[in-house]
């Protein structure tokens, strides 16, 4: 048995809006699905009781406690871009919430339905009504979702990690949209996250969980004053890496590790019954030099190529046209596929979930590309996996578990144990870190550039947030739409006068607190 | 989306060119052929049961008689029955109606008990009432066909209420045709009451399955949370997103169907496809059992194209890939 929530006491007052703050597995889910009696079957309340308007939400009946859900208290659940049905147009679904609470003639429904859209930033609602939920990106996905909770005009939203899944520009605003919403609607909001630099700009008070408990409560200014470790890793994750960070080594005499030259890439995507053919210029042209024991932050709007460039890189895609040279020797020319592995370029995926066999344990996972290149004999190859399990900071006693019996943070580390395996010299981290939440991140990024200065790894750090670029990377490289637009250093990145760039850099400033980038 | 459905349907064509290259194939590899036992009679000269082969053709190799076979099926006579001495398309046609009319009844019966039954099934998951119906569907499941057939006729031959077996009573023809009608409708209770049974569990299973799923995932859950009603969200929003899958089981559940169809047939002596292909392996009437074989076939295939047709109506994600 394992306590999700213990003791824990608040208040939402009408209007008012509260943050909840947590790592993740600090019962902040938990305490969402508890106040809308939604927890799974193999939940159980032992004590305790959640009261809405002065009365106990267990007297309420079944048929009460539909009425409540969506008309008065509305949920945007964790992922909200799952919560649309995938086989029902998203505007049946919006409707049909308006009419589970209320007899509405078929006109108004839908007049109902296009001014939410409006609301949520649609300028063509027929169109989002008509769509099925595959055919909206998501961030579309999630301002229906949102929509759908707050067609009914409830008091209170209770928002579980509404912006996780996307880049940073949406994030920003779904956050103003929000923002908007509780100003014109009086709406009280309960916003669950664990990315701090979000909350200051929406919320009244802020409550910090931990292990299922309330550790700390009050306004941000408060909370950034306290002195209590777990508060301060939560609010400042950059605080923690300051004392770690190194300043930049330029070595311009050594040969360049990796070099670009006219890198392109397109993706021509056929129709069936249509002749039309859809080109994406994913890549055009791409020039660029890594230096050996560097780090090269790539950034850049989902969308703008810098997967399929690190998926170049790793061998995974074949370019059109230009030249990768790693070491001086090229490894893939334009259109002809050079096969086998490339030990030396390891890459690490943003889910590090799916990128690990379930049925493997850590041995089988670290000791799988030994093994590849058929290095030593099988003893030394556990013996060769527990080190490096040591190494990126896992017990190496857990060599005998499963995959699935690691937490999210440590599976992470798993996969870089394996990516170093292969005594790699050059590691593209594709969202490597996204996945996680703020003090993880900070961990693991401690842990890459201790790493780094071991072995001499060189990175390639690709993202769409700039959390802790400043502190990692000594070039930055702004993508958009597959070129280079901009080459920059972090410290000059908030300069910047190029629109993508701009925008990156705005939309993150208006995610994070502003005393939290005062700290780093 | 005329495409997608011509390139299903030539699937189906072309499975049912390689269906009957096999069974050709198979029909030469098994010893004898239907002048065999002709042999072993005294008094029919070797002569005679020559000439008899050449008259049947069957003294041409292999790939002369396909060809002859396929020129005489473009005519739609599908071969020639040597027992019957009759093309045997005339003599499968009406066959085949009366296995379709057992078939096609019990499949819409199944299907119309399954879907909602395993709806609420899975809305009811862990409580007594899906328990009883978890016990109830693996019992039946553990049935064999023969013996509900068996029972079937049982209860027929006790109670008197329903005919033992057959088709139609006799003279009733001469009654007028809603007399007809009536009888032929009280001996098809029976049959189709037991293929039902037969089948009808594997598709609740399958259907409680995939709702289950279904009411497990976050978009079901959403729509919980924005309070709406149990019965909309069983039927409006969980079954419509577990149907892919059930209707892949619909054309598998027509190939179900028409394999217990053929036994029931058998036991309960209803004049359709099962007997005559029994009769016609057992005396090797090589065409009458490629014919049988290959309507099964074309039953088999129909159903997964209306199936295909169903998924393309249901789920968006299919629509768009055209």
């Amino acid at each position: 048995m394992v306590h999700a929530l213990r003791n824990l006491n608040c208040e939402i007052a009408g209007g008012e809006s509260v943050g909840v703050l947590g790592e993740s597995g600090s019962g902040k889910s938990s305490l969402a699905l508890a106040l809308m009696l939604l927890l799974p079957k193999n939940a159980r309340v032992v004590s305790g009781s959640i009261d809405y308007c002065g009365r106990s939400l267990a007297g309420f009946s079944p048929a009460e406690l539909r009425q409540m859900r969506g008309a008065q208290v509305a949920l945007i659940s964790q992922e909200p871009a799952l919560a649309l049905n995938p086989v029902l147009p998203s505007g049946q679904q919006l409707a049909d919430v308006l009419r589970a609470h209320g007899k509405l003639t078929r006109t108004e429904v839908i007049a109902r339905c296009n001014e939410m859209l409006r609301q949520v930033g649609f300028a063509e609602p027929e169109r989002i009504m008509r769509a099925y939920p595959h055919e909206l990106s998501g961030g579309q996905r999630q301002r229906v979702a949102i929509a759908q909770a707050l067609i009914c005009r409830p008091q209170l939203l209770i928002a579980d990690e509404p912006l996780s899944a996307l880049d940073v520009a949406t994030q920003a605003e779904i956050l103003e949209l929000l923002q908007c919403l509780k100003r014109d609607l009086g709406l009280a909001i309960l916003f669950i996250t664990h990315n701090a630099g979000a909350l200051s700009a929406i919320t009244d008070k802020i409550m910090v969980m931990r292990h299922g408990q309330a550790v700390a409560q009050g306004t941000m200014a408060k909370l950034q004053a306290s002195a209590d470790e777990y508060v301060e890793g939560i609010l400042f994750p950059e605080k923690s890496l300051a004392q770690t960070a190194h300043t930049p080594r330029s070595r311009p005499s050594v040969a360049p590790l990796l070099e670009l030259r006219a890198l392109s890439k397109r993706f021509v995507q056929k129709r069936l019954l249509s002749r039309k053919e859809f080109v994406v210029q994913s890549l055009d042209k791409i020039d660029l030099v890594l230096q050996p024991g560097s780090t090269v932050a790539v950034l850049g709007r989902s969308g703008s190529g810098k997967s399929t460039l690190a998926r170049c890189l790793a061998g995974f895609e074949t370019p059109d046209s230009g030249e990768i040279l790693l070491e001086g020797n090229p490894i893939a020319t334009g259109g002809k596929k050079k096969h086998g592995a490339r030990p030396p370029v390891q890459m690490i995926f943003q889910d590090a979930a799916t990128s690990l066999n379930p049925r493997f344990t850590a041995r089988q996972i670290v000791a799988e590309p030994l093994e590849i290149m058929r290095w030593k004999s099988e003893a030394d190859r556990t013996i060769r996996a527990m080190q490096l399990m040591e190494e990126v900071g896992l017990d190496p006693d857990w060599a005998s578990r499963l995959a699935v019996e690691f937490s999210g943070g440590q599976r992470q580390r798993l996969v870089l144990a394996r990516a170093l395996a292969a005594e790699p010299k050059l590691l593209i981290m594709d969202e490597a870190l996204s996945g996680l939440d703020m003090p993880l991140q900070a961990q693991m990024l401690r842990l890459l550039m201790d790493l780094q200065a071991r072995h001499g790894l060189t990175y390639l750090y690709i993202s769409h947030d700039l959390n802790f670029i400043s502190l990692f990377a000594q070039e930055v490289v702004v993508m958009d739409a597959g070129r280079i637009v901009e080459r920059t250093t972090p410290e000059k990145l908030g300069q910047s006068v190029h629109p993508a760039t701009r925008e990156l850099v705005e939309a993150s400033e208006r995610l994070h607190a502003p005393g939290v980038e005062a700290a780093v | 989306m005329i495409r997608y459905f011509a390139r299903r349907a030539g699937h189906g064509l072309l499975m049912l060119f390689g269906v009957s290259i096999l069974l050709f194939l198979l029909f030469q590899a098994a010893p004898g052929d239907f002048l065999s036992e002709m042999k072993m009679n005294s008094q029919i000269s070797p002569e005679t049961i020559t000439m008899l082969r050449a008259q049947y053709g069957l003294d041409q190799p292999l790939p002369v008689r396909y060809w002859q076979w396929l020129k005489s099926s473009a005519k739609g006579d599908f071969g020639y029955s040597f027992a019957y001495n009759a093309p045997a398309s005339t003599l499968l046609w009406p066959r085949a109606r009366n296995t379709l009319l057992l078939s096609l009844p019990a499949l819409l019966i199944s299907w119309l008990i399954a879907v909602p039954v395993g709806v609420l099934a899975a809305g009811w998951r862990g409580r007594w009432a899906d328990r009883i119906f978890a016990g109830g569907t693996s019992a039946l499941l553990a049935l064999p066909d023969v013996l509900i057939a068996l029972v079937a006729l049982l209860v027929a031959l006790k109670t008197g209420v329903f005919p033992v077996g057959g088709m139609a009573s006799i003279n009733v023809q001469d009654q007028g045709t809603w007399a007809w009608l009536r009888d032929l409708g009280w001996h098809m209770v029976l049959p189709v009451a037991a293929l039902v049974v037969g089948s009808l569990t594997i598709i609740l299973r399958h259907v409680r399955a995939s709702v289950s799923e279904v009411l497990e995932s976050s978009y079901v859950r959403a729509a919980e949370g924005h309070g709406l009603p149990r019965f909309q969200l069983l039927f409006g929003y969980a079954l419509p997103a577990a149907a892919n899958p059930l209707i892949s089981l619909f054309g598998l559940s027509v190939a179900l169907l028409l394999s217990v169809s053929l036994l029931i047939e058998v036991v309960m002596s209803w004049p359709g496809i099962g007997p005559m292909l029994l009769e016609a392996i057992m005396s090797r009437d090589l065409f009458l059992v490629i014919g049988a074989v290959m309507l099964s076939t074309v039953f088999l295939i129909a159903g997964n194209l209306v199936g295909d047709v169903l998924l393309y109506a249901f789920d968006p994600r299919i629509r768009r890939q055209g």
